[in-house]
């Protein structure tokens, strides 16, 4: 069955998902993985579908929610349902301070460097007004052979040039 | 005894709340001693619960014995009918579980437990632990109520996706 990435955006407030859902279901698509947040202030859907049907057709099915919550869609038809990503282990790196642009492009390219995948990355925009805070928290896959202090030794030179906080350190699954 | 097959999602029985063990038989020992021997047969786990293995029967398995998360450790532990007698201090870690594959979640769970049951020899048996430990014996407990770590997870953007462990 052909797989879609569906985005839609919009101002917060109840009844999106219901509403975006719906029109899918009544499409034909069954949502695989998703993802879905408030990104100041507006819900941002990011979606997988599975579904028997063209992206013109899922689009049109879409124009109702979109124009009832006045929200951004963007429809595209994907290869693959499901794509591996590369294999490795899995880290948590946590960045913040002062907030200034080109953070997370600099920490994104060292970690490209070494071959790091970043798997999930939220940032967020805290503190007052007058003073903002950036943060940033990465779940990163490096892979095996990866010489761990390099890629620390990199990221802490990174963070001083920046002037932020970086804290590197695996994750400890315990399968029970 | 043999190595069980391990049951996983979406297969229901890791859904249902077992049932006690009415009497430490052969039967129950023999339980046991497959629960030890599936659990050891994968050896990132340190824990296994009859519901896992298709018995809907309120008796586990824990072993944390060398992990290095470990403070109190005592062997292995094999309890039928458990219960918590007290449970404190509440921390945040990663779990993963062989009943739901490619998934880890973070969750809560005391760090220090007092748990109650029968021995295999059928016997009460009370264990004071912690730590590691704690969190085995209780993630183990919520199999017996049909309750997974996915359940339990802090908020819904505290859950991974991870390899699969054999």
């Amino acid at each position: 069955m052909p797989h879609f990435a569906i985005c839609a955006v919009g101002a917060d407030r109840p009844g999106i998902v219901a509403a975006v859902t719906g029109a899918l279901l009544d499409a034909g698509g069954n949502l695989e993985d998703t993802s879905m947040t408030i990104l100041g202030g507006h819900f941002a859907m990011m979606l997988v579908i599975a579904a028997d049907a063209g992206a013109e057709e899922l689009e049109a099915a879409l124009s109702a929610p979109a124009s009832a919550f006045d929200l951004t869609v963007i429809v595209r038809t994907i290869e693959e349902g499901v794509h591996e990503s590369p294999e490795g282990e899995p880290w948590t790196a946590s960045i913040y301070g002062a907030d200034r642009p080109g953070i997370v492009h600099r920490f994104a390219t060292a970690l490209a460097g070494h071959d790091v995948n970043i798997v999930d990355l939220t940032t967020r925009v805290i503190g007052e007004p007058d003073r903002p805070v950036y943060a940033m928290v990465l779940d990163l896959s490096v892979p095996k052979g990866t010489d761990a202090g390099a890629l620390q030794a990199d990221l802490a030179d990174l963070a001083g040039d920046l002037g932020v906080e970086c804290t590197l350190h695996p994750v400890e699954v315990d399968i029970l | 005894m043999p190595v069980r097959t391990v049951l996983a999602l979406p297969d229901h029985r890791v859904k249902e709340t077992s049932v006690p063990v009415e009497v430490i038989d052969a039967p129950a020992r023999a339980l046991a001693a497959d629960l030890v021997d599936t659990m050891r047969a994968s050896p990132a786990c340190v824990g296994l619960a009859a519901p896992q293995i298709g018995v809907l029967l309120r008796a586990f398995v824990v072993d944390v014995t060398g992990h290095k998360k470990a403070h109190s450790c005592h062997g292995e532990v094999v309890l039928f009918n458990p219960e918590v007698l007290v449970a404190h201090d509440p921390i945040v870690a990663r779990e993963g579980c062989m009943s739901v594959p490619q998934l880890t979640g973070d969750v809560a769970r005391a760090t220090a437990v007092v748990m109650r049951g029968l021995t295999p020899e059928g016997t009460e048996r009370v264990i004071l632990a912690d730590a590691f430990e704690a969190r085995a014996l209780l993630h183990e407990l919520d199999h017996l109520d049909g309750f997974l770590f996915l359940d339990r997870v802090v908020s819904a953007d505290a859950v991974f996706h991870r390899k699969v462990y054999r």
